[in-house]
């Protein structure tokens, strides 16, 4: 029993972290936001091997257990990242590994082809030049599939609906759920830290805001709502089944608190267009309905516990999905 | 302190893995016999009666007889040396029996680790047998009217007088004092100093003459905790803990053991969680959707709160000390604790009021949980306290 990333796997998620961050200033999304041409860096991400995170050492990957993936997953939502790095190297490509598409898949690591993924769970995906969408076990060349935009809210992202509806395998929803619920945590603490950064600049009454208790208070609340929800994602990782529920149920709790509080703290300025605010809280708002919303999540769950044979109480929480 | 050793080697290799070894697997197999066969099959009474702490303090003897009473302790003290993932599974087996609450707590899990890490030999050899044996208990004796969360605030002095202190002062909100033992306490022995500095840390006997122990009836109307009343009160200076006007961090290492780990383990709410979904279920043709919903939570957050407890363990066993993040780690479990019982109490409607005896449900145990809940995000320092420590030093927002 040890839960807890190796230290090998601490130092990979750590200069992960570090290079996400310098590679993704808030800056670069704000140019983005205003519609300015894309500062690619999925160069950056290939050097440091994350797009092949998951795949076996054979197909040139880092064999790395999902888990880790949360972690990345945590640190691509803390920057908003705009490349689709979660989902290609946590779903896209372990699923061509899967269903043997071999050519497709190197072809892909190349940067020759896009594979983009339909999945009812996550019904609008964004707008990118694809080559192959996996839609079911089947992987199919992207001129046979229409896919109408849709218009989001958010800055950052483009969307497209496509015309057929494509039931996603349940281990790859699950996984799907756990990765949004870990980019939720991300983009949680970002907001706080954002929040945190203007409190302790703004001035009201002769005094910083962050000095006000009614302010402290707000924000350690939410610090509280992530630091109890990173360990449930991980676990959920782990052994799937009913963790995953409660993993993705709190850190859409948490994200939309997160949002709530910093744009509280932030005043009239966090609704404005202007503070980068929005950028995370918008990115945040789409996570908490993809890959199984909050009532989805519920009912499954309200359904294990309230109608199924699971073992619930002490001592049986590490043994879900074990067998 | 026990929880600081670094216990795992650090081995780049190893990956995480959640599975129990066989040696934990036996250990909980153990735990789970004895308390099968030994842990009493009724509920006992309230603790903080003069009945209930006889009974429990017989519980705490039995628990003692088969070395199950302080089993995170060294070998060389009597316990059974448990790393603190053990410590979780022996806590697991506890609750899952439904096994009564430690009435000797404060003592095992407060005062003890602290006597270990700044007692002299000595005081170790004289203080921790009896309190691992039920025999002598302990109570707290901290807080003073003027001192509450501004604990640093504390008046009752102990002055020097050759090899006694003499104490005057007041104190309250010491639990169970009234039927306890021993006290351990926060003086000012500089006399003059102010706030952190010039406190002691003593321990008195709770019959030392002119201590007088005003029972305080809480919510429940049971003596649960007291008022103590020091007049010239006499100790050997043998009885200071820890260093002379530096009981501040002597104390501060109390405190973080109880806002920490040992005081509240998730087995004990998981285990009411699970009692919340039978009750639901007993009840549920009654109630509203939203009801349910409510009762989710309640298991959510306590599953939640395990995942947490055992990534903490984790990082405490690769030698990382617990600090200010102990202070997340109570509001959660706090306020966790509120919102299940307060479910508990809106399921059970009309009845929620009752105590015991014709309609009562399950004797009332869910309102005497619920009260003691209300106590909980104020005890061991207030959550509004807690977040303040969370905002300042955690997320670096200026005082």
């Amino acid at each position: 029993m040890r839960f807890q990333f190796s230290p090998d796997q601490q130092d990979l998620i750590q200069a992960s972290h570090e290079m996400l961050l310098a590679e993704t200033p808030i800056t670069r999304l704000r140019a983005l936001s205003q519609g300015a041409a894309s500062t690619d860096i999925s160069e950056q991400l290939a050097e440091m091997g994350l797009p092949s995170l998951l795949l076996p050492e054979t197909q040139g990957g880092l064999a790395q257990d999902f888990v880790v993936m949360t972690a990345i997953a945590e640190s691509a939502g803390y920057v908003n990242l705009p490349e689709d790095l979660v989902e290609q190297a946590g779903l896209v490509l372990p699923q061509l590994v899967e269903l043997q598409q071999e050519t497709v898949l190197q072809e892909a690591l190349a940067g020759k082809a896009k594979v983009g993924l339909i999945a009812d769970a996550r019904p609008y995906l964004e707008a990118r030049a694809y080559d192959y969408f996996i839609a079911g076990d089947q992987l199919i060349p992207s001129a046979e599939i229409s896919c109408v935009p849709v218009k989001t809210i958010d800055p950052l992202r483009a969307l497209v609906k496509p015309a057929v509806a494509a039931i996603t395998p349940a281990a790859l929803a699950e996984k799907g759920a756990i990765l949004a619920a870990a980019q939720l945590l991300g983009l949680a603490r970002r907001m706080v830290d954002l929040a945190v950064d203007y409190a302790k600049e703004r001035e009201q009454f002769g005094q910083k805001i962050g000095q006000f208790q009614a302010v402290k208070h707000l924000l350690a609340s939410v610090y509280t709502q992530i630091e109890f929800t990173r360990p449930l994602v991980c676990l959920a990782a782990v052994t799937g089944g009913a963790h995953v529920h409660n993993a993705k149920i709190s850190a859409i709790d948490t994200a939309m608190l997160a949002g709530e509080t910093a744009i509280q703290i932030f005043g009239g300025m966090g609704y404005t267009f202007e503070v980068d605010l929005h950028l995370f809280m918008k990115r945040a708002w789409a996570l908490c309905g993809a890959w199984g919303d909050r009532s989805f999540h519920t009912q499954k769950l309200e359904t294990l516990i309230f109608d199924g044979t699971m073992e619930i109480g002490p001592g049986v929480s590490f043994r879900q999905g074990e067998g | 302190m026990l929880l600081s050793k670094p216990v795992v080697p650090q081995n780049s290799k190893i990956k995480m893995d959640i599975r129990y070894t066989p040696d934990q697997e036996q250990f909980r197999a153990e735990v789970r016999a004895w308390l099968h066969a030994n842990a009493p099959r009724e509920r006992l009474p309230s603790l903080d009666t003069a009945e209930g702490f006889a009974l429990h303090r017989q519980w705490e003897k039995k628990l003692h007889a088969g070395n199950w009473g302080t089993v995170n302790w060294p070998v060389e003290y009597g316990g059974r040396g448990c790393d603190l993932i053990q410590w979780l599974i022996f806590e697991e087996e506890y609750y899952r029996a439904d096994a009564p609450l430690r009435v000797s707590q404060n003592g095992i899990f407060l005062l003890a680790p602290t006597i270990m890490e700044y007692g002299s030999a000595e005081q170790k050899q004289r203080y921790l047998p009896p309190m691992a044996s039920g025999d002598e208990i302990w109570a707290q004796a901290w807080s003073e009217p003027q001192a509450g969360s501004d604990l640093a605030a504390i008046k009752s002095k102990a002055v020097r007088d050759g090899d006694s202190y003499v104490i005057s002062g007041h104190k309250i909100w010491s639990s169970r004092a009234v039927f306890a033992d021993w006290s351990f306490g926060l003086f000012r022995t500089e006399q003059d100093s102010q706030r952190h500095k010039g406190l002691s840390k003593i321990l008195v006997p709770l019959d030392s003459p002119g201590l007088e122990i005003r029972p305080i009836a809480q919510l429940d109307g049971d003596p649960g905790f007291a008022e103590l009343f020091f007049d010239e009160v006499r100790v050997p200076v043998a009885n200071l803990l820890g260093p002379e006007h530096g009981g501040w961090g002597v104390a501060m290492a109390t405190a973080g053991f109880e806002r920490g780990l040992l005081l509240r383990s998730p087995a004990r709410f998981q285990a009411a969680a699970q009692r919340l979904v039978a009750l639901f279920k007993a009840y549920q043709d009654q109630l509203s959707s939203g009801v349910r919903e409510l009762v989710l939570q309640a298991w959510r957050d306590t599953e939640r709160f395990n995942a947490a407890t055992y990534a903490l363990v984790a990082r405490v066993q690769s030698g990382v000390s617990v600090s200010s993040e102990a202070s997340a780690n109570k509001i959660f479990w706090s306020e966790m604790d509120k919102h299940m019982h307060r479910t508990a109490m809106s399921i059970m409607g009309a009845q929620a009021e009752l105590e015991d005896g014709l309609d009562a449900i399950e004797n009332g145990r869910w309102l005497d949980g619920y009260m003691f809940s209300l106590a909980g995000t104020i005890y061991a320092g207030t959550n509004e306290i807690q977040r303040n420590i969370l905002a300042e030093r955690v997320l670096g927002l200026p005082r």
